[in-house]
């Protein structure tokens, strides 16, 4: 313990003699210089590009549309060719799909999830229910707007909506990330 | 044991208990209970009528009598006879004995049936809500005044 402190003493009196910050060149983390080189430049380009093509999604299977969710995810669909990935944890997840009608017993758990999954992060609503409500818009349980609460870039109409369409939905996300017009990451 | 022979064994047990009885065709029947004795007349049915098997409790909602009635469909292995009884509570204050200590699958239906229109069942061992959020408690969202549906339109209507 008391080495620890010691040397955290000690530390900012190397770096004040070394003087990271006049090397040319070498730029600090704790400046906001990176981030502004990563989001400001080119890089951002190539970022997106990357980050178009692997779209890992969270296997989140709400309503019945989740059957669908799930079977895009297996093998007969194949969608690995584009990158996109069911996951279970959303620490591994750049997506989220509402899959199905959110209920107000549901609601904070999925946001729970939407925190866990580490950003850049998007959204796709799936379904007549996550969009409107679909069959149960005006029921008791079930939370309307939705895309109040999330930042939606994606909306699939459908009851439920074929493989496929999820598979465009996916194909949109990634033309919105490369024009840059995606809501779920901060240029 | 045929449905008339039932409902004659079962009024003649309960004179002061089951009114409105009647025969609708060979395996159904109906009947009305004091809500005071049901766990009684429950315990007759189950023990003494084979009616063993509690299918569905649930209620409904009168609002223009005032009242709320709780249904008990009850079938048997050993016939095939199904009783609907019925017990009409006060809409105001719709308290009634619980059975479970006679059917213990009415737990759950007691349960839901108290999320969803309020009714109290008194010496239930576990009375709280089933699926419903907590917050919603209160609200009795199946009674026919409910006003907590959502009131804007939503707005991605497809
Ligand atoms: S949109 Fe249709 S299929 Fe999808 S969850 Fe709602 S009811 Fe089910």
């Amino acid at each position: 313990m008391d080495e620890v402190e010691e040397r955290e003493k000690v530390e900012p009196k190397i770096f004040d003699k070394i003087g990271y910050d006049d090397i040319p060149g070498v730029v600090m983390t704790d400046t906001s210089a990176v981030s502004d080189f990563l989001k400001k430049t080119k890089v951002q380009n190539v970022l997106n590009w990357g980050r178009k093509n692997s779209l890992w999604f969270m296997v989140n299977a709400m309503g019945c549309c989740g059957v669908e969710l799930l079977a895009t995810g297996m093998a007969h669909y194949d969608t690995d060719r584009f990158g996109i990935i069911p996951r279970n944890s959303p620490r591994h997840a750049d997506v989220l799909i509402i899959s199905g009608y959110v209920t107000k017993k549901y609601l904070p758990a999925l946001k729970r999830i939407w925190d866990q999954m580490p950003a850049p992060k998007w959204v796709i609503c799936f379904g007549d229910c996550a969009i409107s409500g679909g069959p149960f818009y005006e029921s008791y349980s079930t939370h309307q707007n939705i895309d109040e609460v999330f930042p939606v870039d994606v909306f699939v109409p459908g009851c439920p909506p074929r493989c496929e369409a999820l598979i465009q939905a996916f194909v949109e996300l990634q033309k919105k990330i490369e024009a840059k017009k995606d809501k779920g990451t901060d240029y | 044991m045929d449905a008339r022979s039932i409902i004659a064994s079962l009024t003649d047990r309960f004179p002061e208990d089951i009114y409105d009885a009647d025969v609708e065709s060979d395996i159904r029947t109906v009947a009305k209970v004091k809500p005071e004795n049901v766990v009684d007349v429950c315990r007759y049915l189950k023990d003494e009528l084979s009616f063993g098997h509690l299918c569905c409790e649930f209620g409904i909602d009168y609002p223009d009598r005032n009242e709320i009635e709780v249904v008990y469909t009850i079938g048997s292995y050993e016939h095939p006879v199904v009783l609907n009884m019925k017990a009409v509570l006060p809409r105001d204050d719709p308290q009634i004995r619980s059975v479970v200590p006679v059917y213990w699958n009415a737990n759950w239906y007691e349960r839901e049936t108290y999320e969803l229109f309020g009714v109290e069942y008194i010496d239930h061992p576990n009375l709280k809500q089933l699926v419903l959020p907590e917050d919603m408690l209160g609200e009795w969202p199946l009674r026919k005044d409910y006003k907590g549906y959502p009131n804007k339109t939503a707005k991605n209507l497809v």
